[in-house]
Formats: structure tokens, sequence, C-alpha cells
């Protein structure tokens, strides 16, 4: 430890720092006010197998086939049919790690099957990681939660959004989402929304860093790194909005600092509908 | 190897909070910055500590333990809400208006000026006197992030404090 070490670490005893007035009393609050469950019953980590407990499959909502799932959509549509139709969960609790890992499979054409083994490959991933983390941070805590809704269910237009959530010391919240042009039955990435050669990366990254720019001028809370944004990727989170307009989304720490969370921008029609295919 | 250990009880559980109550609401400062998000991750942090207290396997690492627990719930409420600046909240990141010019920043004024990624093992390790394995352990990092972290915190905190 160096000098100027030495010289803080002084200031830091002697310096007054002044808590809230009652914190001390609320912590007491705090603690009178704890009761005691019943503690968790904690197995031995090495005990535990992945192959045996470790990740329990359940199958939860296994309501309709996808042949039931098209039967079920009497109503005329323009294009395929996509419906999710079953999640599979896997619970995981060691007393030191957990992940609570909720997998959608849609129904439909090959184009749900395309979402069906990239979400599945994505899934696989994340819990190999997770089973990594747990192997080698035994000590340490650890959570893993996944999630999934659906954004977009309309005639023309299928979102699927999986969220994750990685819990060590600091979280991290990360999405992605899979997208579906039912009139082409069509698995969609960004890229695939603009003609070739059309530039929409750079027109994408600009506006995107000017939101941020306009954001941290106008609001002081606000906290972007636009030097950090140096090309919008062709695989680029996005989905359309209520109001039709693009949504690019950022997974939390890659563009704004965590307290962000993920930051979304709207992007006005007019930015990008000529380089639309 | 897994080896049996006792679960302390609730008494013993509170004296040792009680006894970290003062690092337990400047960590979560240093990472929420205002008091009343502060004091609401510390609860949290009691709470969730004492519910999960059979995960902790020696009662010497108690506070690393209980520290890792809080800086979660302080992420936690980052993500839920997005903080919004109070003006009363920052008399303690700036010198005050009546405050001496010649009249030097304190260091927590100097550590809260510091970005985000800095402000928790710096905090960690000047105030609660932290190693820095045991930082990597709270804040889920290695070992040589800590010390990135540390030296670019420990630079920046030379220019602020040197410079009155």
């Amino acid at each position: 430890m160096n000098q100027f070490d030495e010289i803080l670490k002084k200031r830091a005893r002697e310096e007054p720092f002044p808590l809230p007035q009652g914190y001390a009393g609320r912590v007491l609050q705090t603690c009178a006010a704890l009761e005691e469950p019943k503690p968790r019953k904690r197995y031995p980590f090495r005990q535990v197998t992945w192959a045996a407990a470790v990740l329990a499959l359940m199958i939860v909502v296994p309501n309709v086939s996808p042949a039931a799932a098209a039967a079920m959509a009497d109503v005329p549509v323009l294009g395929a049919i996509v419906r999710v139709i079953t999640f599979r969960n896997y619970v995981y609790d060691d007393g030191f790690h957990s992940a609570d890992i909720s997998v959608p499979e849609l129904g439909g054409d090959e184009a749900a099957q395309t979402v069906n083994k990239q979400v599945q490959d994505y899934t696989d991933r994340l819990i190999k990681q997770f089973q990594e983390t747990c192997e080698t941070m035994e000590e340490n805590y650890g959570d893993l939660s996944v999630t999934n809704s659906v954004v977009t269910d309309s005639d023309v237009w299928f979102t699927l959004r999986i969220d994750a959530v990685e819990t060590q010391a600091s979280g991290y919240q990360f999405s992605r989402f899979y997208h579906i042009d039912k009139t082409t039955n069509q698995v969609v990435k960004l890229e695939d929304l603009f003609r070739e050669n059309s530039d929409y990366s750079r027109v994408l990254t600009e506006e995107v860093q000017r939101q941020m720019e306009e954001q941290m001028a106008a609001d002081s809370g606000a906290a972007y790194f636009p030097e950090e944004l140096t090309e919008i990727d062709p695989n680029q989170n996005f989905y359309w909005n209520e109001q039709g307009e693009l949504v690019l989304v950022f997974d939390e720490y890659t563009v704004a600092p965590g307290s962000m969370g993920m930051p979304e921008f709207v992007i006005p029609p007019e930015i990008y509908e000529t380089l639309l295919k | 190897m897994f080896t049996p250990h006792e679960i302390l009880d609730k008494g013993s559980f509170c004296t040792l909070v009680i006894a970290c109550q003062e690092t337990m609401f400047r960590t979560a400062k240093s990472i929420l910055r205002q008091d009343e998000d502060a004091e609401d991750a510390v609860q949290d942090a009691i709470c969730t500590a004492f519910a999960s207290r059979d995960s902790l396997r020696d009662v010497q690492r108690f506070k690393p333990w209980l520290l890792r627990i809080l800086t979660n719930k302080c992420y936690d409420l980052c993500r839920k809400r997005r903080p919004t600046v109070d003006l009363e909240d920052m008399a303690d990141r700036l010198p005050s208006e009546s405050q001496d010019h010649d009249q030097r920043m304190t260091l927590w004024q100097a550590v809260l000026s510091l970005p985000e990624d800095l402000r928790v093992p710096v905090t960690l390790f000047y105030y609660e006197d932290l190693s820095v394995r045991e930082i990597g352990q709270v804040l889920g990092i290695s070992e040589a992030a800590v010390k990135t972290r540390l030296s670019r915190g420990r630079g920046r905190l030379r220019l602020l404090l040197e410079e009155k």
C-alpha cells in the first residue's frame, strides 16, 4: 500500500460521516421485526449432480400441440400461425446458486421451428454458463432468471422476447428478441428490414447517439456512453411498439451505466423509412 | 468439502448487523447516492440476509457476505427505478455555496464524484478496509479488475484532493 493510500485511509477514519437522522433506529427496528423462518435445507454442493437433481425439467403448460394450435386459430389470418404452445421450466437451488429458467416453445411452421432452435441454443448456453459459475465459484452467490413474453402477435408479425437477469454481485440484465414475418413465414433480423447496401447501420447509430446526447442535455440524471456505440449490429435487438415505430433495445451496461437499466430508443419513421425494403 | 456449520441465531445476527450498519449505509449510498434509496436497500438486505443466513459458511466472513447481498439489492433498485437526483443529496457531492474556497473537499465528496464503477471498490477499500480479494468477492469481479478500478479511482482522487 502506498503513502497516498495510507493518507486516504486515515482521512476515511477521521473525517466525520454523518448518517441520516433516525437511521440507527430504523436498523434496530428492522432487526427487531425479523422473524425466524425455517432455515433452508442446505445440500453439500458436491452431492448435487446436474444429471440427477440440478435441472429439474418440468413441462409446465403443455396445453396444446402444434396441430391443435393451428386448429384453434379459427379466425382468418393473412399469414402463418405462430403461438407459444408450451414452456419448459428449469429450476435449481443449491443454497448458493439458484436458477429459474422458462423456455417457451412455439407452434407453427418452419419459421417457428427455427426460432425454437435458436431459443433452445441460446438458453442452453445460458444454462451451461450457469453450471460453470456454480462449479468455479461455489462459495459465491449467483442467480439466473430467464423469462419470456410475446411482444407482438398480429396478423402479420410475431415477436418473442427472452429476458435474462444474471445476479452475482451486480445484476446484469439482457434480452433477445425473435421475430417472424407471418406474411413470408420467415425469421427476421434487423438487417432483413432494410435494403441491401442501404447504410441503415450508420443512420440508426447516428440517431441513437443524437438521442443519447439530447437526453443527457435535458436531464442531468440521464447518462449514456455514445462513444461506445460504434455501429448498430445486424442482429441488434428491436421491436415494433404499439404505434408501429421501430424501437431499438440495448442490454444493460452496453451503452449506459447500470443505473439506466436496458435503454430503449424509439426511432422516428422518417429516419429509416426510405431505407426499408 | 462441505462441512456442517452453525447457523446464526437472531441475537447474534442482529449484533453483527448493527456493527456493520454504517458500512452498509455507506456502501449503499456509494451506489444509489440517495439517502432514502440507500436506507431501503439496507432494510431489504437485512431481511434477505437473515432469511438466507444458513448459507453463510464462516461467520468471520459475515461482512463481505452481507455486503454482497446489499450490493445486489442496490443494483436491483437501480434496475427498478432510475434514480433522480435530490438537491439535498447534491450537497454531499459538491462543496456548498457557503463553503470557503480554501476549505478542502472531503474524501466522501470526492468519492461520490467518481464514476459509478469506481465508487464501490474505492469505498470498500478506503472506508471499510476490505482486501482486494474480498472486494472481488463482494462485487463478483476478478482481483485484477478490482486492482484496475482502484488504480483508476486512486488517480482521480489524487487529482480531486490534491488540487484543493
